[in-house]
């Protein structure tokens, strides 16, 4: 599975994500969509870069976030709902927008410290005995007196929660207190209503 | 929300991947589910990027005692060097991105390149440079093979250049794109175009029209070729209108937002309507034509340029009768009903064409 698309999406076009968070947040009015208009620019820009690479694809990946939006715009305009955002500041100066390379291993491995003492007990806990200790799922279900099937869903959630803060779309201040933490983990779990045991 | 589901999916297969119970049945349903839509490949690609990189913290484990999971906020006190060092990870980065960015728009490239002080100028000249190398040329590369686009009659074809700019095709037009390192060359060989210009201050963005050409960084304009005439509307940003290289000595203009330049053989001549006023001149991209006290005779081949059944004046004196509004430009009949009922016009409606009588 492996190809060169995929690898290029993911050096090129993911490393971007907290830029393209913050200028979908800025543009666009309705936190609820900011998710789905997220996936959609990747969908777009992943189906175009199939036919042709684009050679400045921060770029591209910007004027497609621009023309989703100009989109839903338009749609949203037909039926009229309120108008929404100001396409004027939609033209970001992109290579000022913000600082996103994926920096050095010392920077990266702090940030992902970090995201990991963000999880929830349980998730983080089953995180770190199959990710760092490389135990199996049957070893970690044993020692935690669960069962396999919820330490795989605790390692799914461990996974969505760990690429939001890696990726940087939740990038939240380090400052946050423990209660805030544990509440927007709880809304992370969201609509799949998985409860935590 | 769809996007939630699909991610919370594929963290789902991605968990059942690293567990103990892979196989290659599973393996294949994984690739029907990836193959199935492109917005599950993203959601995995982006989860699995992610986790791949989790491995890192087995560096976090080393010299632990095994099967305890460490407490919270110890790796913190061990790099405060690295929570400063990370600008994205400092605290409170989300507010710092929003003010850097609540001030940024387009902004036109500075004409003249600095004069050259000391040594240390250029140092910082040359470091700058540097920068910008770093931060464009990893993904840039050599030259991009031309490419041509073109529109119908009666059509508007929206188009991303492979640079990240936009650009979009009024009816019956064609642009022919050549994008290289130092320069991004638009030849508008027919018709008209409006250009939404990915800011890039390496290249210029070049838009070449028979004898003239426009030149910008980021910036938003269109141009229109009729027969030998240029006309040039910048609604953002600043352009500069000149010769194209090796040509004639016609003058060149700058032209700020909210101008209006009309080039001929002769010269240039620039409106300044304001970029309100420019703006509605390019209504057409959503369909609309926008009139203000405008000869008929002109309007009539504003009409002309999107439909195949011309609309003509049969009586001359017809054509200094002004009108105004907005119109949808595929809807040519109506715009001659409504000058039937106000002017003294009656209209005859042949097969190829519809002609205008003074009543």
């Amino acid at each position: 599975m492996p190809s060169v698309l995929d690898a290029w999406f993911v050096s090129e076009i993911l490393v971007h994500e907290a830029s393209l968070a913050a200028y979908l947040r800025r543009c666009w009015p309705r936190p609820d969509e900011l998710h789905d208009l997220r996936q959609e620019v990747y969908v777009r820009v992943y189906e175009a870069a199939g036919k042709t690479l684009p050679s400045m694809p921060k770029s591209f990946l910007f004027a497609t976030a621009r023309h989703l939006m100009t989109d839903r715009l338009r749609r949203a305009r037909v039926v009229r709902i309120d108008p929404v955002g100001d396409p004027d500041a939609w033209n970001v100066l992109v290579d000022e927008c913000s600082p996103e390379r994926w920096c050095g291993g010392r920077q990266v491995l702090a940030r992902l410290a970090r995201a990991l003492d963000r999880l929830p007990d349980r998730c983080r806990e089953v995180v770190w005995l199959r990710r760092v200790e490389e135990l199996s799922q049957k070893e970690v279900a044993v020692r935690m007196g669960i069962s396999e099937k919820t330490v795989e869903k605790h390692l799914a959630k461990g996974m969505r929660l760990l690429a939001a803060q890696f990726h940087g779309e939740d990038g939240l201040p380090a400052a946050v207190d423990h209660h805030t933490t544990g509440r927007r983990m709880r809304q992370g779990l969201g609509p799949d209503g998985q409860p935590e045991d | 929300m769809d996007s939630l589901r699909i991610e919370q999916a594929a963290a789902a297969w991605l968990a059942r991947r690293e567990g103990d119970h892979w196989n290659p049945a599973q393996a294949a349903a994984l690739e029907q589910w990836l193959a199935a839509d492109t917005a599950h490949r993203v959601a995995f690609l982006r989860l699995r990027s992610a986790w791949e990189q989790a491995g890192r913290l087995k560096a976090l484990g080393a010299g632990l005692p095994r099967g305890r999971v460490p407490p919270r906020g110890q790796w913190d006190a061990a790099w405060p060097a690295l929570e400063a060092a990370s600008a994205v990870d400092a605290p409170g980065p989300r507010a710092r991105v929003d003010a850097a960015l609540a001030g940024v728009r387009f902004r036109p490239r500075e004409q003249a390149p600095p004069a050259v002080g000391g040594r240390q100028r250029l140092a910082g000249i040359v470091a700058l440079a540097g920068l910008f190398a770093l931060a464009i040329g990893a993904s840039r590369q050599a030259e991009v093979p031309p490419a041509s686009f073109h529109s119908a009659l009666g059509e508007v074809v929206p188009v991303t250049l492979n640079d990240g700019s936009d650009a979009v095709l009024g009816s019956d037009s064609r642009i022919e794109v050549r994008l290289s390192p130092r320069r991004r060359a638009i030849a508008l060989t027919r018709g008209e175009a409006i250009f939404d210009v990915a800011r890039d201050p390496q290249r210029p963005f070049v838009v070449e029209a028979g004898e003239r050409q426009v030149v910008a960084v980021g910036t938003r304009f269109s141009v229109r070729r009729d027969g030998a005439q240029v006309q040039v509307v910048v609604t953002e940003g600043t352009v500069r209108l000149e010769p194209v290289a090796g040509g004639s000595s016609l003058p060149s203009a700058l032209l700020p937002a909210g101008s209006v330049a009309l080039a001929g053989p002769d010269g240039v001549s620039v409106l300044s309507p304001g970029v309100e006023a420019a703006t509605r001149r390019l209504a057409w991209r959503d369909g609309d034509l926008s009139f203000e006290d405008l000869p008929l005779a002109e309007a009539l081949a504003e009409f002309n340029r999107y439909n195949p059944r011309p609309l003509e004046l049969a009586d001359p004196s017809l054509a200094t009768l002004r009108v105004g509004g907005s119109f949808r430009w595929s809807e040519p009949e109506r715009f001659v009903d409504l000058v039937e009922q106000l002017f003294p016009v009656r209209a005859e409606r042949r097969p190829d064409r519809v002609l205008l009588h003074r009543r």
